[in-house]
């Protein structure tokens, strides 16, 4: 901007001064509101995981009556025996967390995989083809989103338990595996993802579609080696959206596992699994641990981190994601 | 042919006539046959995992509870529970009311809640949690997005900020305000107790926690509606501030006359994702405070099935997805009113 900010370091005469010329010059005013604006989003939204970090690092014993700076910060100084960083190994120790959160990044990469292929195949078909009952399929698959996930959960918990009879023969027991947690996450993002690719699919000109066919292509040659890669922006979209909500759900996580993971890390892929992911982790440590606030601090650090390092890498597909899906509904 | 000499280069090595013959087969399908070919996985998926259980969600709550005997569920009684649940005759049976006591008289607003059931019962949880969460989110997702629509050096960062509470999973999101408001070991609590608003257990009082969950719904999902919004800002044609400036338009008469009526229909699209979010609310319930202090719907058919009352449980799902059926109708009513695309 061409104008410049009040400079806050100068004396009182020169605050007197950009006061003035702020009055006569609007857009001094408006940029200070901005970053007074600014700044309180920034607080608002920091400031919870600041206190995470507060609580971590502050000795459990010493939890009581936190001010707002950490209690290892005294009127004479750092007070080391209020500061215990070793919680972030602590953490590891009482509750196998790492196991709990490998399984909830190994179930959303599983979910992202089967979404992104299904989803690719139907927003295909929704994009760059007409055929009748396009509309009522579409409009059927939103509805999904009208149901409370309450609403799927009694015949899938008894579909996954083996007590429905398909055709004489009980459903396999699939509880305390992946797929009783992958099936209805993928169920549950789908939608969002083909309505994603369906905006970015239908954006492709179709004569790059018509060139390839009449080079020789197959039908499903130009889908996976022309579409696909030039709609490659909006797949990395909706594979983020989905990781990062499959990441985030409670509901399911919460319901279909039976909260055991093996001790030792060695027994990640044997029986002793039993896929529970992050939810069942941090409530792991409501159960035993209550008192232990440290550590509720310090696991829920940790267990942020991987979405966090996603949305500073991925954030500007996160952007272009939601305005696609939302806006050409 | 052309068509010859590429089918032999997708099966290279002379792989087995059964490919070949598949792809002619793909090749020959008209334009509709080929589409349904290619939702068959989604047509599946969908089938066995969001349809059939709601069909067979909706077939058990026309059926009576067991709660003795080795059937899980009852016979087959209509629309009873629906009545049932709607009339409140059923309010005992569950762990918290579904209907509020109401009672109608001809004093002004007419309808009356009983005094204490406001906050205990499911339909009024749900509907203030909406209301209230979805307009602050709204004005304070808009704000968001106007600050993130300007051009200025560490923008990329601020994005990142005000992104990182929609990417946090629910159960931290729980976390977080649980350790924020546990009497005890913050500064929050003592002082907004001293101003008399909370209670000494704000998070078994049912107010207090509704306060406090809707404040974390408000910190979480604010990005999301920001993140929808800043997609309508940047939509609008820039050339139009500049016929504005020209014409001598204030920066508040820019907004009013040219941001708010273009963004408005993207607005009500983001309130209407977030309301059908709001209404389905559980998680962050179930992790800062309890089901039975803060009854939402999703919370009602979770308790209500633990204690094996399938039928009735299954009716009060049906029941929630009709209230958010109904409250959708009212979006999209409005959104053709405005004009909306």
């Amino acid at each position: 901007m061409g104008t410049a900010t009040p400079d806050e370091s100068e004396r009182e005469p020169a605050y007197e001064r950009a006061a003035q010329k702020a009055i006569r010059d609007p857009e001094i005013a408006y940029r200070f509101a901005f970053y007074m604006v600014t700044a309180f989003f920034l607080v608002t939204t920091l400031f919870p995981f600041y206190w995470l970090l507060v609580l971590a690092v502050t000795p459990n014993d010493a939890i009581a009556n936190m001010g707002i700076l950490p209690k290892f910060i005294t009127a004479n100084g750092i007070d080391p025996s209020l500061f215990n960083p070793e919680v972030f190994l602590t953490v590891f120790e009482v509750v196998p967390f790492h196991t709990y959160v490998l399984n909830s990044l190994v179930l959303a990469l599983m979910t992202t995989v089967i979404v992104l292929v299904i989803a690719s195949l139907a927003g295909y078909v929704f994009g760059r083809l007409t055929f009748p009952g396009r509309g009522p399929l579409m409009l059927l698959i939103l509805a999904i989103s009208y149901f409370p996930p309450a609403a799927f959960l009694l015949p899938l918990f008894r579909l996954f338990t083996g007590n429905v009879d398909i055709f004489g023969l009980s459903s396999p027991t699939i509880f305390n595996t992946p797929w009783s947690m992958v099936l209805p996450f993928s169920a549950l993002f789908l939608p969002l993802s083909i309505f994603i690719l369906t905006t970015f699919y239908g954006q492709i000109p179709d004569g790059l579609e018509d060139a390839a066919r009449i080079e020789g292509t197959t039908r499903l040659g130009a889908l996976f080696r022309v579409i696909i890669p030039l709609s490659a922006p909006g797949v990395a979209t909706a594979g983020v959206l989905t990781f990062i909500s499959v990441y985030n759900e409670f509901f399911f996580s919460f319901l279909m596992s039976d909260g055991q993971v093996p001790r030792l890390l060695t027994n990640f892929f044997a029986n002793q699994n039993h896929w529970s992911p992050i939810v069942k982790g941090i409530l792991g440590y409501q159960g035993q641990y209550a008192q232990f606030y440290n550590l509720m601090a310090a696991a829920s650090i940790v267990g942020v981190l991987p979405v966090v390092i996603l949305v500073v890498i991925a954030q500007e597909k996160i952007v272009s994601g939601l305005t696609a899906g939302a806006l050409k509904e | 042919m052309a068509t010859d000499t590429q089918l032999r280069d997708d099966a290279p090595g002379g792989k087995s006539g059964i490919t070949v013959h598949a792809v002619r087969w793909v090749e020959n399908l008209s334009e509709t046959q080929f589409a349904y070919l290619l939702l068959v996985p989604t047509v599946l998926i969908l089938g066995v995992i969001a349809f059939w259980p709601l069909l067979s969600t909706f077939e058990m709550s026309l059926r009576a509870d067991a709660l003795i005997g080795a059937k899980p569920i009852g016979e087959y009684v209509g629309i009873k529970n629906y009545v049932d649940l709607l009339t409140g005759k059923r309010n005992a049976a569950l762990t918290r009311p579904f209907m509020p006591g109401l009672s109608v008289d001809g004093q002004f607003p007419f309808l009356h809640v009983a005094g204490g059931t406001l906050f205990k019962s499911a339909i009024t949880v749900t509907l203030i949690f909406t209301i209230v969460s979805v307009f602050f989110e709204t004005i304070i997702g808009f704000g968001q997005a106007l600050v993130l629509d300007q051009d200025f050096r560490g923008r990329r960062w601020v994005r990142v900020a005000i992104i990182i509470p929609w990417a946090v999973p629910v159960v931290i999101q729980g976390m977080i305000f649980f350790l924020l408001f546990q009497p005890g070991i913050g500064f929050l609590v003592e002082p907004l107790q001293q101003i008399g608003l909370f209670s000494s257990t704000p998070l078994i009082n049912s107010v207090d926690s509704m306060i406090i969950v809707i404040v974390a719904d408000i910190w979480k999902t604010s990005a999301f509606m920001a993140l929808i919004i800043l997609a309508g800002l940047q939509s609008v044609d820039r050339s139009l501030y500049d016929v504005a400036k020209v014409a001598g338009a204030s920066k508040w008469q820019q907004f009013k006359l040219i941001t708010f009526p273009i963004i408005l229909p993207t607005i009500l699209v983001a309130m209407l994702f977030r309301t059908i979010g709001a209404m389905r609310v559980f998680g962050i319930i179930e992790t800062v405070s309890s089901c039975s202090t803060v009854p939402s719907l999703s919370c009602l058919v979770v308790t209500t099935f633990s204690q094996r009352r399938y039928g009735t449980a299954a009716a009060i799902a049906f029941l929630t997805a009709l209230l958010i059926a109904i409250v959708v109708s009212v979006y999209i009513w409005k959104f053709n009113d405005e004009g909306g695309v």
